[in-house]
């Protein structure tokens, strides 16, 4: 588990060194395939997916609730 | 090892709606709207899976399940700053497993690897959310809130959450904060042969005569979810961003799933026609405790290809540990159609009370036999 907070740190600190993109340099950034979180209709996946498995969490969904499956 | 064939099948079909484009003149200032028209989509899945290890027949039997899901998101720009979001969704399906929570109810022989046609062979899963989102003028901080509810036949959940977002250094970073409840209650149904006072009216026991299981309802029908999340993202180039998610989740109350069987191999097996009857049924603590880091990197080829790259690590505090990553590369045919070709890997440990059909024995304060 400190192995993976070292790693994590490291990863912050790698991403808070870079260069700001400005606003009129997003068009790709702006993508809607570029977007940080999963798209809905992933959601109906990641329901099967929790029939199935007891890892979920930590992809901007659901964490817990809603049904008994998990 | 269990073995699943799943066949996700899913359309996506977005249509935009009517908008009132509004210009805020006052103070000769422009402000745009976090979102500038209402937007509705309609998802819809079906789903089928197949598998030889049931854990309502207790690690062996029919796992062979048909999942239709139809859903509607309606966001509503209510006006410059806020968007009000209503989603609501229902899923029917047939499940081979859960319609031998009652297997004497078919035409066939009672057996693990058919499905009965009893009321348990089906639900509805119908589910709602009402969430609403505020932007603060310079769109730098953002606010929302959410209730849900869900309900199919033996589980109800009331949910509520919310979230804070804070976006600095040009919007090149975004932090976040989310917290929810789950409020859930059950209404536990049991295995047939453990609400029956006359199991002779399925048949002759055979095997051990002398049936005679472990087995007392369960007191506490509620089932507590708390989470908290937190995620970091950033822009790493024109091209290239990432984030990094941390969830935790604790659960409290009734986390054993009342319908799922146990079989023991320290006592003996006793039968009605091929049909195997519980020993016990699952039993779990009743606190766990859940974490899941994950980061997303997203990198942007061309007008075509976008890559897309996530990976998770997930431990609980009943033993499991877990990995999941997947690689995606959205490719544009048209304006109007993208192919989302992808590939998936998960594994993951057993939880410290799990062991296969039989292989549990009676002395053990917590099994399961759920693969």
């Amino acid at each position: 588990m400190i192995k993976k907070m070292i790693l994590c740190s490291l990863a912050l600190s790698f991403f808070s060194s870079c260069v700001a993109v400005k606003e009129y340099e997003k068009v790709k950034i702006n993508d809607p395939d570029m977007a940080l979180s999963e798209k809905n209709v992933h959601r109906l996946e990641a329901t099967f997916q929790s029939y199935r498995e007891a890892a979920s969490g930590a992809n901007g969904g659901k964490t817990g609730g809603g049904c008994g499956c998990n | 090892m269990k073995k699943l064939v799943s066949i996700p099948i899913l359309f996506f079909i977005t249509a935009m709606g009517f908008a009132q484009e509004k210009v805020q003149d006052s103070e000769n200032t422009y402000k745009k709207r976090v979102l500038e028209t209402a937007e509705v989509e309609f998802l819809t899945s079906l789903y089928t899976q197949d598998g030889d290890n049931a854990a309502v027949t207790g690690g062996i039997g029919s796992e062979k399940l048909i999942d239709a899901t139809a859903t509607f998101i309606v966001s509503v720009p209510l006006n410059d700053d806020d968007v009000l979001t209503v989603d609501a969704g229902v899923s029917a399906y047939t499940s081979a497993s859960s319609s031998n929570i009652d297997p004497f109810d078919g035409n066939k022989p009672a057996d693990p690897f058919q499905a009965s046609s009893g009321a348990s062979a089906s639900d509805v899963w119908t589910n709602g959310v009402i969430s609403y989102a505020h932007s603060a003028d310079d769109r730098n901080n953002i606010w929302s809130a959410k209730l849900s509810a869900s309900n199919e036949f033996d589980y109800f959940s009331l949910g509520l959450g919310g979230s804070y977002t804070k976006l600095f250094n040009e919007k090149n970073t975004e932090l976040s904060v989310n917290a929810n409840v789950y409020l859930d209650t059950w209404k536990p149904i049991y295995p047939i042969e453990l609400r029956t006072s006359n199991l002779s009216r399925y048949g002759t026991i055979t095997g051990n005569a002398n049936y005679n299981p472990i087995f007392k309802k369960f007191g506490s029908k509620g089932r507590n979810s708390y989470s908290a999340g937190f995620t970091f993202s950033q822009i790493l180039s024109k091209r290239l961003q990432g984030a990094l998610m941390v969830d935790y989740v604790n659960q409290q109350g009734l986390l054993s799933m009342p319908f799922q069987r146990v079989y023991f191999s320290d006592v003996a097996d006793s039968f009605i026609e091929n049909f195997q009857l519980a020993d016990a049924i699952e039993l779990l603590p009743d606190n766990r405790t859940k974490l899941a880091v994950g980061g997303r990197m997203n990198y942007y080829i061309n007008e075509i290809f976008v890559l897309r790259t996530y990976y998770r690590y997930y431990t609980d505090d009943w033993g499991i540990t877990s990995q999941t990553a997947s690689i995606e590369l959205p490719i544009k045919i048209t304006d109007k159609f993208t192919l989302y070709p992808s590939y998936r890997f998960y594994n993951q440990t057993a939880a410290d009370y799990f062991a296969p059909y039989e292989q549990h024995v009676s002395s053990e304060k917590f099994y399961t036999s759920d693969h």
